[in-house]
C-alpha cells in the first residue's frame, strides 16, 4: 500500500522551498561560477606549466645539439687522456721492472779474489715470449707473462779452487742480492787450455747465476 | 496521457525518475528555455521525518498539527499539538493575496518539510470522470459555490498574473462564471497523477482510483495555493513539501490504522467532521470512492441537535451523549439515521461496482456517543461500526499526549500522504 495514491498535491514543484538557510538558487550559481572559475584557473595553471615545460625541453634540445659537436671533442680528449693514463701505467710497470744491478757490479771489484780473473760477465737476455699462440688467429697485443727470469754467466780463470770458492760464498752475500740469488749451477771447471804467462797451468771456470725475478708491476 | 510541455522521452523519463523541476525561461517573445533544476526533497524520495498542519480547522486552540517520524516498525510521532494560526487569513480574492504573512512553527514542529491541509470553501476534492475533470478545468467550477466565481473568473477581458486570468479591480463586483465559458488556448486533458496543473485560474490534482473508471481529484483557487506555497519562509524548517484539501488528507487518516492494514486494504470509512460529512471506500489500499453525505451536517449540527432537544449548554453535550442515565435517542436518531442511509447506498454501490463487502465499517471523528452509533448501525444495518484512536498503529514519543485525538486526524492523514510511503 503507497500513501502516494492518496497524496492530491496542490503545490508545483517549482514552487518548492529549501529549508536549508543556504538558498540553494543562490549558491547553485555560485557553485557554478566557482566550479567554472576553478577550471578556468586550473587550465591556467597546467597551461602555464606546460608551457614551462615545453620552453624549458626546447632548450635542453637547442643545447644538446650546441653541445654535440663539444661532446664529440671530449669524447675524443678522454679516449686520448685514457690511452696516455694507459701509457703511463705502463711506463710505471717498466718503472718497477727496471733492474738496478750498478751497485752490486761496484761492490763485485771489492770482494773480487786476487788469484780470480774475470773473463767474462754476462747477463743474459730474457727468454722471448711467445706472441704467437698455435691455433691463434692474431698475434697477442703483448707478453702474457709479466715477469721475467735473467741468468748472469760468470767465466773466469783462476789458479785453484779455493778463490772461486770465496768468489761463491762472496756473491751470496746480501748486498749481491738485485744481482744474483743463490740459485747458481756450476757449468765448467777445467783445466784452461790457453798457455799462461810463465808456462803456468790455470784453471778456467763457468758459472751460471739465476738472477732475481724482474717484476713488470707498479 | 499526454504531456503538455513538448519535451523529448529521455528528458521526461528523467524528470519522471529523478523529479526535477520545470523551469521555463522566456528569452524573447517566441523563445522559451527549459532549464530541469535538481530540487531537494523530491517526488521519488519518501519522507522520514515530516509535520503535518491542519489550516483553517475550526479547533479555537490552533492548528492541529503532527510531527511524524519514520521508524522501522512504523510511524513515531514525536510532537503533536495545537500550533498559533498563521497571522491573516486566506485570500478569497486575488486582490488580497499580496498580503502574504510569514509563519513560522514552534522548535518541536521544525522537520525538513511540512504537509499543509488546508480548509477552504472554495477547494474541491471529489470522485469525477476524466471528461467531468477535462469540463471542469474548462469551463471552471460552475457547479461548485460561489465562491469560485472569485477563483476563476472567465471574463475574457481579465487581467493576466503570473500567466493565470483573475478576477477584474475590486471595484467591479465578482460575476457568476457559468454564463460565460472560458474558450480554453490550447487542448486541456487530464493532468498526470500527482502532478499540479493550473487552468483557468484554478489548479487541480488528481489521482487514479485502484480499478478503471473515476479518478480523485483536488482543486483550488490558483491564488489560495500561491499564498500557501509562501506561508512556510524559505530558509527556515520547515518548508512547505504539500498542499492538499483537509478532505484529500481526512481519506490518508486511516492508512497507519491497525485495522486498515489487517484487512488488507479493503475497507469501508465513515469520516464525521464539524461541517460535513464524508464515506471512503479502500480496496487493496488504494481509493474507490469518496462522496459526500447529501443533506447531512456535521457533527456540529449534531452538537446544537442535543442542545436545543435537551436545553443544554455545549459543555455538556458530551456528558449527554455518554451518559448512560440520559438517553439521546430523540436527538441522536435523526441526525445519525440519514447517515446509515447514505452508508448503506454506498455499501452497496461498492459490494456491486468494486466487489467490496465488509461488515466493519471505519468510523473516524466521533468520540462521543458512540455506543450509540454502534447501536443504531447494529440494528439498523448489521454493520458493525469501529471508532479507533487516530493515533492508533503509531508511537507516542515523550511526552505526546494529545488531548483530542481527532483533532488531528486531518494533520497525521496529510503527513502520512505527503510522505508517500509504502507500508
Amino acid at each position: 500500500m503507497n500513501s502516494s495514491a492518496f497524496h492530491l498535491n496542490l503545490l508545483k514543484s517549482s514552487e518548492l522551498l529549501s529549508s536549508s538557510p543556504v538558498r540553494m538558487r543562490v549558491m547553485l550559481p555560485l557553485f557554478l561560477l566557482l566550479g567554472c572559475a576553478g577550471m578556468v584557473v586550473w587550465w591556467g595553471v597546467l597551461f602555464t606549466q606546460f608551457m614551462a615545460v615545453k620552453a624549458r625541453s626546447d632548450g635542453i634540445s637547442g643545447d644538446i645539439s650546441a653541445k654535440d659537436k663539444s661532446h664529440a671533442e671530449i669524447i675524443e680528449r678522454q679516449a686520448h687522456a685514457r690511452e696516455l693514463s694507459l701509457q703511463l701505467e705502463q711506463l710505471d710497470y717498466y718503472r718497477g721492472g727496471v733492474r738496478k744491478v750498478g751497485e752490486p757490479l761496484a761492490a763485485l771489484a771489492d770482494v773480487m779474489p786476487l788469484k780470480v780473473q774475470l773473463t767474462r760477465l754476462e747477463i743474459q737476455p730474457p727468454p722471448l715470449q711467445v706472441l704467437q699462440p698455435p691455433g691463434a688467429k692474431q698475434p697477442l697485443p703483448g707478453p702474457v707473462e709479466n715477469v721475467e727470469t735473467q741468468k748472469v754467466v760468470v767465466v773466469g780463470k783462476t789458479t785453484k779452487e779455493t778463490p772461486v770458492l770465496a768468489l761463491m760464498e762472496s756473491l751470496e752475500d746480501e748486498q749481491f742480492g738485485r744481482l744474483v740469488t743463490r740459485k747458481r749451477e756450476v757449468k765448467s771447471f777445467k783445466q784452461d787450455d790457453a798457455p799462461a804467462k810463465g808456462g803456468a797451468r790455470l784453471l778456467a771456470f763457468e758459472i751460471e747465476y739465476t738472477m732475481p725475478e724482474r717484476r713488470f708491476a707498479k | 496521457m499526454q504531456y503538455r510541455s513538448a519535451l523529448g522521452v529521455p528528458q521526461r523519463m528523467a524528470r519522471k525518475v529523478l523529479w526535477f523541476p520545470l523551469v521555463k525561461i522566456q528569452l524573447t517573445k517566441d523563445k522559451v528555455i527549459e532549464l530541469n533544476l535538481p530540487v531537494g526533497g523530491g517526488k521519488g524520495k519518501s519522507k522520514s521525518d515530516i509535520v503535518g498542519v491542519e489550516l483553517f480547522s475550526s479547533c479555537p486552540q490552533g492548528c492541529p498539527a503532527v510531527r511524524l517520524l519514520r521508524r522501522k516498525e512504523g510511524w513515531l510521532v514525536s510532537a503533536a499539538g495545537y500550533v498559533k494560526a498563521p497571522h491573516g487569513e486566506l485570500p478569497e480574492r486575488w486582490e488580497d493575496t499580496p498580503k502574504q504573512p510569514k509563519w513560522d512553527l514552534p522548535r518541536a514542529f521544525q522537520s525538513p518539510s511540512a504537509a499543509l491541509a488546508v480548509n477552504t470553501e472554495m477547494g474541491i476534492f471529489a470522485q469525477a470522470s476524466p471528461e467531468a475533470i477535462v469540463q471542469e478545468m474548462v469551463h471552471g467550477p460552475a457547479s461548485a459555490s460561489a465562491g469560485a466565481s472569485v477563483a476563476a473568473p472567465s471574463s475574457a477581458a481579465g487581467k493576466r498574473r503570473f500567466g493565470i486570468k483573475h478576477a477584474e479591480p475590486s471595484d467591479q463586483k465578482p460575476k457568476q462564471p457559468a454564463a460565460a465559458p472560458t474558450v480554453p488556448s490550447k487542448k486541456t486533458s487530464v493532468p498526470e497523477p500527482g502532478v499540479p496543473v493550473s487552468e483557468n485560474g484554478r489548479r487541480f490534482s488528481v489521482r487514479p482510483f485502484a480499478e478503471d473508471g473515476f479518478r480523485l481529484y483536488a482543486s483550488m483557487p490558483e491564488f489560495q495555493a500561491l499564498w500557501l506555497s509562501r506561508l512556510l519562509p524559505e530558509g527556515r524548517r520547515p518548508t512547505a513539501s504539500s498542499i492538499q484539501l483537509a478532505e484529500s488528507a481526512l481519506m490518508a487518516s486511516v492508512l497507519s490504522q491497525p485495522a486498515f492494514k489487517e484487512s488488507g486494504g479493503d475497507l469501508v470509512a465513515v469520516f464525521v467532521r464539524d461541517g460535513a460529512v464524508f464515506f471512503a471506500g479502500y480496496k487493496k489500499g488504494a481509493p474507490v470512492l469518496w462522496r459526500r453525505c447529501p443533506n447531512v451536517r456535521g457533527s456540529a449540527a449534531m452538537r446544537e441537535s442535543v442542545m436545543k432537544t435537551f436545553g443544554v449548554g455545549d459543555d455538556l453535550v458530551n456528558d449527554v451523549l455518554d451518559d448512560s442515565l440520559v438517553d439521546p435517542h430523540p436527538a441522536l436518531e435523526p441526525f445519525v439515521h440519514p447517515i446509515l442511509e447514505q452508508l448503506e447506498l454506498s455499501r452497496a454501490y461498492l459490494a456491486g461496482k468494486h466487489d467490496l463487502t465488509s461488515d466493519k465499517v471505519l468510523l473516524m471523528g466521533v468520540d462521543h456517543g458512540i455506543k450509540h452509533w454502534r447501536a443504531y448501525a447494529e440494528e439498523s444495518l448489521k454493520v458493525q461500526f469501529v471508532a479507533p484512536d487516530p493515533f492508533d498503529g503509531m508511537a507516542l514519543g515523550k511526552g505526546v499526549s494529545p488531548g483530542r485525538p481527532y483533532d488531528f486526524l486531518v494533520a497525521i492523514g496529510a503527513a502520512v500522504a505527503a510522505a508517500e510511503v509504502e507500508s
